[in-house]
C-alpha cells in the first residue's frame, strides 16, 4: 500500500508502510503468495541464508509453549547461491521489498555473503543474525560481546553499500551496550529481537522436548520483554532507527511497538497461525491513521 | 492454499475421545483431493497458539461438507471436541501433496493399512477407488477395540477384505496390523500398492515388511508442524543418506524409501 499516511524512513531505507515480516517465519516469502500481495507489505525478510546450504538441527524442532514457541530449527536454508538465482528473481517480479538475512560460522563468512549480495537487484538490503541462539558456532557469539558486535558489523559495512540491518540479541549481557556497538561500526538500522533462550521438558521422562535441548522463544509470551527493550534502545540512542519484533499479531501491538520507539516493526510468529496477517495489519494501520489524518511516523515514540 | 472461515455444521462420536468434525466449505469439498490435510485454528481467548494439522477424510460434494477424525490427545484436540455445530473454524487448505491412484485401472488390487486414528485419510481415498473399480483391502490395527470404532464408517467403502487387529486381542485377531498384512504378503497378496497411515513404530516396521517385495507404497506420514505450508522448517523427517525432507511440502504422502526409519523419533 502506498498511501502517504504510511510511509516511513528507517535512515538509507525508505518503506511504503511499516510493517515487514521476520525473519525465518515468512520462508523465502513465495509461500505466502496464495494468501496475500507481497507486494502490499512494508518489506520481508527471508530465513537466514549462508554461504552453502545448510541442513540444520534433527527433529523435534518446535514446540508449543504457553502463547508463544520454541523453537531450533538450526537455520536450515538453501543457502545464498540458490536464493539469487531461483527466489530473488520471482520476489523481484512480485514487487517485493526483499531484505536478505544471513548468518554465519566466521566473520568471513558474512562478509563474503554480503560482498555476494550487494548490487543484486531487487533486493533492498541486508539484515545480519547476531542473535541465533539455535547453532553451536557462530549467530549469537557476535551478538553477546560488544567487541565481536561491533567488529563483525565493521567488517561487514567495509564489504557492502547495501543498507545494513543488524539483529540484536535479546540475551546479550548489555543491549544498549550492544545496540551502542552496532550502530558505531556502521549499521544502518537495528532490528529487536530475535528469540529468547528457552527449554521445555517432558515431565515423565525429563527429557528436552526439542533435540537441541534448549530453543529460542517467541510469539506474543515475548511481546512485553520486547517492548521494554525496544523502548530501552530508544530511549538510550534516539537517533537509531529500530524495527520492532516480538509478539506481534494486531494492530493494537504494532502501535504499542511504534510509541516506545520503532520506526517500523517485523511480524514473525503469527505469521505460521494466520499467513494472511501481515497484509491485514497494513490494512488496518491505513485504516486507523486515515481516521485519525496521523501519519504512521508521527507515531514513533510517543511512550515518555 | 487458502485461508476458509468454516462452520461446524455436524460431530458424530465414535468412541471416548474419538470424534468425527463436518464443516461446510464447498471448494474445499470441491477440490480436496485424498491424502491432503488442513491446518485447523479455532478462533477465541483460550485457543492453543499454533493451528493443528488433520487430513481431510471425507467429503460431501453435494452437501459442501468436509470431514475431519479427531483423536483427542492434548489442548489443541480438545479445544476441537468443545466445538458445537454453528461456531466457526479456520481451514488453511488443503495443503500437501495427495496419494496416486490415477495410475490404476479396474480390477486392480490394494492394500490400506490403518493404525488407529491413521484411519483418517482413508474414506477419501476408498471413495477414489471405488470409483476406479480398485479392489481395496482394509488392515485396520489399534491398541484395543475402541480404536476401531471408526469401522462403522469406513466398512461400507471397502471393496475387498476387511482385517482387523488390536494388541489386546479385544477385536480381530490378537497381534499387530503390519504381522497381519505380512502374513497375507506370504500368500501372494497380489498387490499393485500398499497405502498407509499410523504411528512412526508401524511405519518402520512396515518399511521392513515391503522391503525387496517390489510392491509400491505410500506412507501418510506425521510430523510436529508449525505451519504446514513450507516455511517454519519444523516438520523435518531425516532422508537415508543424510539430511531431512520438509513433510508438509514434499509430503505428507511419502514412499517409505525416502525416509530413514531409524533415525525417526
Ligand atoms: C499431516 C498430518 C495429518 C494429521 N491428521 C490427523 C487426523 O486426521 N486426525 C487426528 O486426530 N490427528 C491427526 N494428526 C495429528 C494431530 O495433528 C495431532 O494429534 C495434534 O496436533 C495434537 O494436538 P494437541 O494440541 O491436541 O496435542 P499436544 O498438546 O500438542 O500434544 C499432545 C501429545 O501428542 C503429541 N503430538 C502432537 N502433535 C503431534 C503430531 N503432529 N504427530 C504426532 N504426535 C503429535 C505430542 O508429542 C504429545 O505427546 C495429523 C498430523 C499431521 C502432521
Ligand atoms: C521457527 C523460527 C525460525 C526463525 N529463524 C530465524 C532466522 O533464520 N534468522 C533470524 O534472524 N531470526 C529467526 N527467527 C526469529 C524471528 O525472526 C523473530 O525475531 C522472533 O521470532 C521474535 O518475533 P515473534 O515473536 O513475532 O516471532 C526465527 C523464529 C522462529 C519462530
Ligand atoms: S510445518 Fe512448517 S514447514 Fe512444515
Amino acid at each position: 500500500m502506498t498511501s502517504s499516511y504510511l510511509s516511513v524512513a528507517l535512515g538509507p531505507v525508505r518503506l511504503a508502510n511499516p510493517i515487514a515480516t521476520a525473519s525465518g517465519t515468512f520462508g523465502y516469502g513465495l509461500e505466502f503468495a496464495d494468501v496475500l500481495d507481497l507486494s502490499s507489505i512494508g518489506a520481508l525478510f527471508t530465513k537466514g541464508l549462508s554461504l552453502q546450504p545448510h541442513e540444520g538441527n534433527a527433529p523435534p524442532r518446535i514446540c508449543e509453549t504457553p502463547s508463544g514457541m520454541l523453537n531450533a530449527i538450526g537455520l536450515q536454508n538453501v543457502g545464498i547461491e540458490t536464493f539469487l538465482r531461483e527466489k530473488l528473481p520471482l520476489l523481484a517480479a512480485a514487487g517485493a521489498t526483499v531484505f536478505a538475512n544471513i548468518w554465519g560460522d566466521e566473520e568471513e563468512e558474512y562478509v563474503e555473503i554480503a560482498r555476494a549480495l550487494s548490487g543484486a537487484p531487487g533486493l533492498a538490503g541486508i539484515e545480519l543474525n547476531i542473535s541465533c541462539p539455535n547453532v553451536r558456532k557462530g549467530g549469537m557469539l557476535f551478538g553477546n560481546s560488544p567487541e565481536a558486535t561491533a567488529s563483525l558489523v565493521g567488517k561487514v559495512r567495509k564489504a557492502t553499500d547495501a543498507p545494513l540491518v543488524v539483529k540484536l540479541s535479546p540475551n546479550a549481557p548489555d543491549l544498549v551496550e550492544s545496540a551502542r556497538a552496532a550502530r558505531g561500526a556502521g549499521a544502518d538500522v537495528l532490528s529487536l529481537v530475535n528469540t529468547f533462550v528457552g527449554m521445555a521438558v517432558d515431565p515423565e521422562t525429563g527429557a528436552p522436548r526439542i533435540s537441541f535441548g534448549t530453543g529460542g522463544l517467541s510469539g506474543p509470551a515475548i511481546r512485553p520483554l520486547a517492548v521494554r527493550m525496544v523502548h530501552q534502545v530508544h530511549r538510550a540512542l534516539p537517533d537509531a532507527p529500530l524495527w520492532g519484533i516480538g509478539g506481534i499479531e494486531t494492530l493494537s501491538d504494532v502501535l504499542e511497538f511504534m510509541a516506545v520507539g520503532a520506526s517500523a516493526v517485523q511480524v514473525g510468529t503469527a505469521n505460521f497461525r494466520d499467513p494472511g496477517v501481515s497484509a491485514r495489519l497494513v490494512r488496518e494501520l491505513d485504516a486507523w491513521c486515515a481516521e485519525r489524518s496521523i501519519a504512521a511516523r508521527d507515531l514513533i515514540g510517543r511512550t515518555p | 492454499m487458502r485461508d476458509i472461515k468454516a462452520r461446524v455444521t455436524s460431530r458424530t462420536d465414535h468412541a471416548p475421545g474419538l470424534f468425527s468434525l463436518h464443516c461446510s466449505a464447498p471448494d474445499l469439498a470441491a477440490g480436496v483431493r485424498a491424502g491432503q490435510f488442513a491446518m485447523i485454528g479455532v478462533e477465541g481467548r483460550s485457543r492453543p497458539f499454533l493451528r493443528r494439522a488433520f487430513s481431510v477424510a471425507d467429503v460431501d460434494r453435494h452437501a459442501g461438507t468436509v470431514e475431519f477424525l479427531v483423536k483427542v490427545v492434548g489442548v489443541g484436540t480438545a479445544c476441537l471436541s468443545a466445538l458445537v455445530p454453528g461456531e466457526e473454524v479456520a481451514l488453511l487448505a488443503p495443503l500437501g501433496n495427495a496419494f496416486t491412484a490415477s495410475d490404476l485401472a479396474r480390477g486392480d488390487r490394494v492394500a490400506i493399512v490403518a493404525g488407529g486414528v491413521g484411519v483418517a485419510p482413508f474414506p477419501l481415498l476408498l471413495r477414489e477407488l471405488g470409483s476406479r473399480g480398485v479392489v481395496a483391502d482394509l488392515f485396520f490395527g489399534g491398541r484395543s477395540a475402541p480404536d476401531l470404532a471408526y469401522r462403522a464408517k469406513i466398512s461400507p467403502l471397502v471393496t475387498g477384505a476387511e482385517k482387523d487387529a488390536t494388541d489386546d486381542g479385544t477385536a480381530g485377531e490378537p497381534g499387530r496390523v503390519t504381522d497381519l498384512l505380512a502374513r497375507t504378503l506370504g500368500g501372494g497378496g497380489g498387490y499393485r500398492r500398499v497405502y498407509a497411515c499410523g504411528p512412526t513404530p508401524m511405519f518402520r516396521s512396515l518399511a521392513r515388511v515391503l522391503d525387496g517385495k517390489g510392491i509400491a507404497a505410500e506412507f501418510s506420514t506425521e510430523a510436529p508442524m508449525g505451519c504446514g505450508f513450507g516455511v517454519c522448517l519444523a516438520c523435518v523427517l531425516p532422508k537415508p543418506g543424510g539430511g531431512f525432507l520438509v513433510s508438509c511440502q514434499e509430503g505428507p504422502i511419502l514412499a517409505p524409501s525416502a525416509v530413514d526409519w531409524s533415525r525417526c523419533r
